[in-house]
């Protein structure tokens, strides 16, 4: 298949995956009364901004941000701290009950949501945590470490050991053959690796919804899911939110999308 | 440096004493749901009751009706809670009747806070011996019939299940010429399983039939006047065509969408219809009817059932100020606040004899329709099982006898051996 | 030190799994046996009781065939699209390719909530763009409806969960296409192999490691899939759409039968832990051949 083609086809792709995002572009402009209607239409006079100037008069939507940012920065953070020191101990250790705790890693994707969340709001409780970001970011962190020390192992195992080893006769201990060579060497997996953990964090709706219940504590998503009524589900300011909220993951996955692709070429697949 | 370290320690050592003196009691109220202006008024209530309640405080959050179980569930299992909720008073049965709610029977001045309500609206609170909540707003189930397609076809809103059939019927129209209807006599609300089912049991209602005994022992779903309700459903949907096909899909906004359009001609809902059709058509008329009754009793249609909801203001059994917690739902649900209900559309209606019999009242045109059919309307059955078995016992098996499944008789004799057997604790 | 520094880097994140894995995980199992309910108060042991409730529960039976057909029909079918347009990006690269990438990669940028709202919107049957289109061209009735249609409902959730899930896919394999020594297609060209071939011979072994990966996570996560279903059929029309996590939510939250949700999230990890060990041995037995 020749690469004029190839373009071509790719820009037609392209199209069709943003379809049900560029629909919700199109509703987030329009008055309520026009969101559905018959011929539905794209473009339509009376589009305005009102829905994203609404939108925050309806919810505190700025406080909802701060509260995503702090958590989903925080459970990013966190997350990358254990979980890179696990990946190190996988890739570059031999132990008892390495391959169980492996396996352990893995199962705790395996229970759903809901079979999770009373136990969990029941501990936060019992911790003075419900309610609080701290709650939530250890709730996030939790979640998210599986796959993070699945991702970081990959990268640690693809950097040889004799970078490590020569450090290591240099005179530096393991910690600071981790600090000084390994850490700089992994940094576009870690980068890779941050980035899901924020995206996780950021969408992440179920427990948020379930352990924080005051607005300084809402995240965006929980935000979002409020526009569904109880009589009317305010569509077209649920799409702004959806919109100008899915505009700061974006651009941090422009930003990091190099370091991502190399990242993962680098040592997922190991 | 020194005398800003005295003063430093003076504010250090004086702070925590302030707090101390800060003696305000915090009631928690957590109201979910409601339209934007019900809202609003919930505030400015909230407020001026701390101006009149100095040593209270009062934190107010607005939650999704949409989670309440969820959120409701979270809380009790640890024992905690907002100290006032707003719920279905069949909640009363449910968590009253297990201890949760506190029964605001035993608060001294209740008999005179009884004499506020119509009767049958605080009635809805009770459950056992004890009430467990103050009614809030009160939902009587009818029929809406679009004006403009009712008046084009010439045809005037139905009373008896016949009439009822031939009108859905007359209103299925092909309109654009294409071959495909896109004009429906009814739109059904399947998407919903909990709306769904309270607005097929107003028919069963008007037909004489009930859920369940009196005593709550044995469910009734499969007596004839309940059957014979599903079958017009049913016959509607598979002979006439004149139920909107994609109706297991759809909620309230489809609803609302589709009767904006004029794609529907009736449906079956409360008081909250006005307001949220005004909100999507500004203007957009129709009549307000009771839910027709069968042929054979339509001449005691005037006193036939329908389906009463109702939402009450519930004080928590655990809360550490109850009756702090009491004097501020009676700010809330009194007469002077329940002339809210009528002065502003909140979605509902009021539930003090003062404000339904005001002159304010009369000038309301479909709400003599909403206060006589909530003078014989009867809620759900008291059982704590009871939204169980709405939901994923009678939706399910009621949508299979419409959609052509099952016989509507089969369908409720299996839905009333399942929930037989779910309130004897065999599922 | 030495000995105990691997047990040392290992803590936190165990300390976090004990949290939200061991604990719920024993919790649940506990009260699987027990007659648990909100209001009704912890009861005392109930045997298997609460299981063969879950067995002979009318929705269960139909949620695991469901789930079944979602996790791993949702999960292909992502594969399959990640692949070509991971492909196809790699063919047509131009100045705007990063550009692009991202635009791609949008689907799993934003909230589940808001995917599923978008294609339950566009699914409306008569006001949703997609029957505008097909109604237009003659291939549907107006007025027909995906989402109230029980054969098609959940074939609707699973494209949706397909679209969530393909960006994530095809960065793998972006990365998977990359790592992939040119020297192994220099020396088909040379053979003279045709492009298929090159394809089915180089490319798709090459690609196992990183396919097999994405195949096992991609099912156990929508297995464990509660949002998508739930905004947009909520289970329905009657129970065509019920999958296991949903079903879970009714059991716990409107029942408010604890005893009955831990079991079947309890009979759910079970289930997913068989599938997974039974997986894993396969891929390992493949890789020693």
């Amino acid at each position: 298949m020749n690469r004029r083609l190839s373009i071509i086809l790719l820009a037609l792709v392209t199209l069709v995956v943003l379809l049900p995002f560029l629909w919700t572009v199109a509703t987030s402009f329009k008055p309520l009364r026009e969101v559905n209607r018959y011929p539905p239409v794209w473009i339509s006079p009376s589009m305005s901004l009102e829905p994203y100037r609404d939108m925050f008069f309806y919810l505190p939507f700025s406080r909802y941000t701060a509260s995503s940012l702090i958590v989903a920065t925080s459970a990013t953070v966190l997350t990358l701290g254990a979980g890179s020191m696990a990946a190190f101990a996988f890739a570059r250790f031999r132990f008892r009950g390495k391959r169980a705790l492996l396996l352990l890693f893995l199962l705790s994707q395996m229970l759903p949501g809901a079979s999770v969340i009373v136990p969990l709001f029941q501990l936060l409780r019992a911790a003075g945590l419900y309610d609080t970001h701290a709650g939530l970011i250890l709730v996030h962190t939790a979640v998210l470490l599986p796959f993070t020390i699945w991702l970081l192992h990959g990268f640690f195992t693809a950097i040889p050991v004799e970078v490590e080893d020569a450090a290591l006769i240099d005179g530096c201990s393991r910690l600071q053959a981790l600090r000084k060579v390994i850490l700089p060497l992994a940094l576009p997996g870690i980068g890779a690796t941050a980035l899901f953990a924020f995206l996780g964090s950021w969408n992440e709706f179920f427990f948020a919804l379930i352990l924080t219940t005051s607005d300084a504590t809402r995240t965006i998503p929980v935000g979002i899911g409020q526009f569904v009524g109880e009589f009317e589900d305010v569509w077209n300011q649920m799409a702004a939110a959806a919109v100008l909220f899915s505009i700061p993951p974006l651009l941090l996955f422009a930003a990091m999308r190099r370091t991502f692709v190399r990242g993962l070429a680098a040592g997922a697949l190991q | 440096m020194r005398p800003i370290i005295v003063a430093l320690a003076a504010l250090a050592l004086g702070l925590p004493s302030c707090a101390r003196n800060d003696q305000a009691v915090v009631l928690n109220d957590w109201n979910f749901g409601g339209r934007p202006r019900l809202i609003e008024w919930l505030r400015t209530r909230v407020d001026s009751f701390q101006v009149a309640h100095p040593g209270v405080r009062v934190v107010q959050s607005q939650k999704s009706w949409n989670m309440i179980r969820e959120l409701l569930y979270a809380e009790y299992s640890c024992g905690t809670g907002p100290d006032i909720v707003n719920v279905h008073a069949n909640y009363a049965a449910e968590f009253g009747g297990a201890g949760y709610y506190y029964p605001v029977n035993t608060f001294p001045d209740f008999a005179q806070v009884k004499g506020w309500y119509v009767p049958c609206m605080i009635e809805a609170t009770r459950y056992g011996d004890n009430y467990y909540g103050l009614p809030s707003s009160a939902i009587a189930f009818v029929l809406v019939c679009n004006k403009e397609l009712f008046d084009r076809e010439g045809i005037a809103p139905p009373r008896t299940w016949s009439e009822f059939r031939a009108a859905a019927r007359r209103l299925t129209r092909d309109t654009d010429g294409d071959g495909v209807p896109d004009q429906y006599g009814l739109v059904l609300l399947g998407g919903d399983r909990g709306g769904f089912a309270y607005r097929l049991i107003p028919f069963f209602l008007k037909a004489g039939a009930r859920p369940m005994t009196d005593d709550l022992k044995t469910v009734t779903l499969n007596a004839p006047g309940g059957v014979a309700a599903l079958r017009l459903i049913a016959d509607m949907y598979q002979v006439d065509h004149s139920v909107t096909p994609g109706f297991l899909a759809y909620s309230l906004t489809e609803v609302n969408d589709l009767f904006c359009s004029n794609r529907a001609a009736m449906s079956i809902e409360g008081p909250w219809f006005r307001g949220m059709v005004d909100d999507k058509c500004p203007g957009k008329k129709f009549y307000t009817v009771p839910v027709p009754v069968p042929d054979e009793l339509a001449g005691g249609a005037d006193t036939a059932a329908t389906l009463q909801d109702m939402v009450m203001y519930a004080i928590n059994a655990r809360s550490p100020h109850p009756e702090q917690a009491w004097e501020l739902l009676k700010y809330l649900r009194n007469e002077e606040a329940d002339m809210a209900w009528i002065r502003q559309d909140l979605g509902a209606t009021a539930t003090t004899r003062a404000a339904l019999e005001s002159p304010e009242a009369a000038a309301l045109d479909d709400l003599p329709v909403y206060v006589r059919e909530l003078a014989h309307a009867r809620p759900w059955p008291a059982h704590p099982k009871m939204i169980a078995i709405a939901s994923d016992i009678f939706t399910p098996w009621a949508e299979k006898a419409i959609v052509g499944e099952i016989s509507p008789a089969g369908a409720m004799d299996q839905a009333t051996r399942e929930a037989q057997e779910l309130i004897e604790g065999k599922r | 030190m030495k000995r105990s520094l691997p047990y040392l880097l290992l803590a936190p994140a165990l300390l976090f799994t004990a949290f939200v894995l061991v604990y719920p995980l024993g919790q649940n199992l506990l009260n699987s046996f027990r007659a648990v309910h909100l209001v009704q108060g912890t009861g005392g042991w109930t045997g298997l009781d609460n299981y063969r409730h879950v067995f002979a529960d009318r929705e269960f039976t139909l949620a695991l065939r469901n789930t079944a057909g979602y996790a791993l029909g949702g999960t292909l079918l992502a594969l399959a699209g990640g692949l070509a347009v991971a492909l196809l990006l790699e063919r047509a690269t131009t100045r705007a390719t990063p550009l692009v990438t991202c635009l791609l990669s949008l689907p799993w940028v934003i909230s589940p909530v808001v995917a599923g709202f978008a294609w339950k919107w566009m699914l409306n049957d008569h006001f949703g763009i997609l029957n505008a289109w097909l109604a237009g061209a003659g291939i549907v009735n107006p007025g027909t409806s995906w989402l109230g249609n029980p054969h098609t409902a959940l074939l609707c959730a699973m494209v949706a969960r397909a679209w969530q899930f393909y960006p994530f896919a095809m960065v793998m394999f972006l990365a998977g296409l990359e790592s992939i020594p040119a020297e192994q297609y220099e020396a088909a060209s040379v053979d003279g192999a045709s492009a298929v071939r090159r394809f089915l011979a180089i490319t798709l072994p090459n690609l196992r490691p990183v396919s097999s990966v994405l195949l096992l996570l991609g099912v156990i996560w929508s297995f464990n899939d509660f949002t998508t279903v739930f905004v947009m059929t909520r289970g329905g029309p009657i129970d065509a759409s019920m999958v296991l996590p949903v079903l879970v939510r009714e059991f716990s939250f409107v029942h408010f039968d604890l005893g009955k949700g831990s079991a079947l999230s309890i009979v759910i990890f079970a289930a997913l832990v068989l599938l997974s060990a039974l997986y894993l041995r396969v891929l390992v037995g493949r890789e020693r051949a």
